[in-house]
């Protein structure tokens, strides 16, 4: 499909590191992680989690959850508020489309209505949300927040569900059915989660090293992302950033481990740099899915090096906030756009020594260097991969 | 501009339910008005491996069952086609399972559990048993999961010009959910779509899909009483309104809520069943 038509208007990210991009620019600059030692409340799990503490005392009545806490905490950051006021009032709130991405939506009030079940084993009053307890309640909620009634989904395909959301904007932007599009991911910290990768045995006691020789698991955290899309000819204004091509794939080989050789991942890849009409040198930095697990790493790193010149420079940038699950994909792309915008690369952070294994470009050093074309890999469970390229818009002006 | 009409033809259809084991038995339901018997209370799709297939929930195999049945009828390689999975209520017995694993001391959750409760699971299995990979894409759209889902998938269809698979399944929910998701039926149904040229408007099943910018809501449907019950409590049964268009003689349209301000308009050109 025609891609290179479709423009980043604004963008605001949220996790344990930085409550808005301004935050974050300073975080990243200052090479400080967000992490910290396991002190979610009654889970005694040996581990490190990226935790959103600002979320914990939200109260939204009817629509309460803290995932729903999240994605309204995160609304609240930037001007993300005031840009879909104002594109409500150009186009019709019905013209413009929500897209979320999750994977826990709001299992977390569900698994907190089940501890407070009446006698009989029932939902108590407090808990009779049907809205919230289903897996598009992300959608449901962002859609009553901001006042846009336009189609608005939820797409859970657990890891990559918010790269995801940047396809979809797209399809619905050139296929006309909106006149602009916010895109969103948001996951929170929750039992489910915390136990379900304890008992895969995926957890790190201490902070998560991607890509390192000594890397020993990952490390949870809790995020929102927004961005709003449009088509390049009625923007008034933009962050000078366009999605210049997507790629998605299936790996068709096992619920929860990555294809062996990094065979989905590669068309992925494929199928974003054949949209952008871009060779892969042209790609200047990549923002690894690097969850610091032993597979991941070891898979996605020989794939990247089998690709990717030594020219392009990449990191993971989960030791900053945690492996953020359904938010990751929109955390990680988001970063990619700023770094493209700043012109600085964050670093691979807690990386020490480069598993032997693999060769290609990573540093634990923040890198300035001039961007033009970035990439984000995203990779979850089932199999189900995104890969996603953004570029500058005119690459021979400065357009940050 | 909300004028704009996608256009798709529905190349072949699948499905299981609660009263029907595939398309065939369901388009006789929605022609004869034949009262319904059940079923088994679960299908046993032979595309999934047997040591899988024991693994796998009642969603997934609802899903991969439809979904198999739509691309066998078509006759196309399920490598080759890129899919949509949506249920409205996701797997509820593994959320129970969960929460209630969650609410005791030790926490102990099963991994094969905890990795089928992704809301993918459908789409997981099926490109693992298929070989498929191919985008696989699952979403969830709660009441209006089944207009969400055809504007995802003709969106996907229309823009890459390529085939794309649609699976629309939910299962009974479990007791401690029901009183807010009120559904004790099982039912699935696939479609597989394909671009149309703008030539080629005698196509049989020409599909025109149009955002309308006003609220509606679910169409009355004169069903046999066990499809009546399906339509009226399982969101994805919703898709029922569209299947019927296509055991008519001749072109109807369909107006299904879509969100707060917005239907989905659906008109079916040439219908002719599918087997």
């Amino acid at each position: 499909m025609k891609i290179r038509n479709i423009r980043i208007v604004d963008y605001e990210s949220t996790t344990a590191v930085a409550d808005n991009i301004e935050q974050l620019r300073i975080a990243i600059k200052n090479q400080k992680s967000g992490l910290r030692k396991n002190d979610f409340p009654f889970s005694d799990l040996d581990t490190w989690i990226g935790r959103v503490s600002a979320i914990d005392d939200i109260d939204l009545g009817e629509w309460q959850s803290r995932n729903n806490a999240m994605a309204a905490y995160g609304l609240q950051q930037g001007t993300i508020l005031a840009q879909l006021e104002n594109l409500k009032t150009r186009f019709r709130p019905s013209r413009v489309g929500i897209i979320m991405g999750s994977s826990t939506s709001s299992i977390d009030r569900t698994e907190t209505a089940y501890r407070h079940l009446d006698e009989n084993g029932a939902l108590t009053a407090e808990y009779q949300q049907a809205t919230v307890h289903n897996p598009h309640g992300p959608g449901l909620f962002v859609a009553h927040q901001t006042g846009v009634t336009g189609p608005a989904i939820t797409i859970n395909t657990a890891c990559s569900s918010s790269a995801k959301v940047f396809a979809t904007g797209a399809r619905w932007l050139q296929s006309l059915v909106v006149d602009a599009v916010l895109v969103g991911g948001v996951d929170t910290l929750c039992y489910s989660v915390l136990h379900g990768f304890d008992s895969l045995q995926l957890l790190s006691q201490d902070p998560c090293k991607p890509f390192d020789n000594d890397r020993d698991g990952i490390n949870l955290g809790e995020a929102s992302g927004y961005a709003i899309l449009m088509r390049a000819e009625d923007c008034e204004t933009d962050t000078g950033i366009e999605l210049a091509g997507y790629g998605e794939s299936s790996d068709a080989h096992h619920m929860s481990h990555p294809h062996p050789e990094g065979l989905g991942a590669k068309q992925a890849i494929e199928s974003a740099l054949t949209m952008a009409k871009l060779p892969a040198e042209e790609i200047d930095y990549i923002n690894l899915h690097g969850t610091s697990s032993q597979a991941n790493d070891s898979i996605e790193g020989k794939l990247i090096g089998s690709m990717f010149p030594s020219s392009t420079q990449c990191s993971s940038t989960k030791g900053w906030m945690a492996h953020t699950l359904g938010a990751a994909g929109i955390t990680e792309a988001l970063i990619a756009i700023d770094a493209a915008r700043t012109d600085l690369i964050p670093g691979s952070l807690n990386l020490s020594n480069l598993d032997n294994e693999l060769d290609f470009s990573i540093t634990a050093e923040n890198i300035e260097r001039p961007l033009t074309h970035v990439m984000s890999n995203s990779f979850g469970f089932g199999g189900n991969n995104c890969c996603l390229v953004f570029s500058k818009i005119d690459s021979n002006k400065d357009s940050a | 501009m909300s004028d704009n009409i996608l256009r798709c033809s529905i190349k072949a259809v699948g499905g299981w339910g609660q009263n029907y084991t595939n398309w065939q038995e369901l388009s006789e339901l929605l022609t004869t008005g034949a009262t319904a018997e059940n079923t088994a209370s679960s299908p046993k799709p032979e595309i999934i491996p047997a040591n899988e297939r024991r693994r796998a929930p009642l969603p997934v195999k609802l899903a991969v069952e439809s979904s198999w049945q739509a691309t066998q009828s078509a006759g196309l390689d399920p490598k080759g086609l890129a899919c949509v999975f949506v249920s409205g209520l996701g797997d509820t017995q593994l959320t129970d399972y969960m929460c209630k694993v969650l609410a005791t001391e030790n926490m102990q959750l099963s991994p094969t559990k905890f990795h089928n409760s992704v809301h993918n699971a459908a789409a997981g299995y099926w490109t693992i048993s298929t070989g498929c990979m191919k985008a696989a894409n699952s979403v969830a759209g709660f009441n209006e999961s089944v207009s969400l889902a055809i504007l995802e998938a003709v969106t996907q269809c229309v823009q890459e010009q390529a085939p794309v698979q649609i699976t629309f399944y939910d299962a009974p929910s479990s007791e401690i959910l029901k009183p807010l998701l009120k559904n004790d039926q099982s039912f699935s149904a696939s479609l597989i779509i394909e671009p149309v040229l703008e030539s080629n408007q005698n196509d049989s099943n020409l599909l025109e899909m149009q955002l309308v910018s006003q609220a509606t809501e679910w169409p009355e449907l004169d069903l046999e009483t066990h499809l009546d019950t399906s339509y009226k409590q399982n969101p994805s049964a919703r898709i029922l309104a569209v299947l019927n268009m296509l055991t008519k003689d001749s072109a109807d349209t369909v107006l299904l809520p879509l969100s707060a301000e917005t239907s989905l308009q659906l008109t079916l050109h040439n219908p002719k069943l599918v087997n």
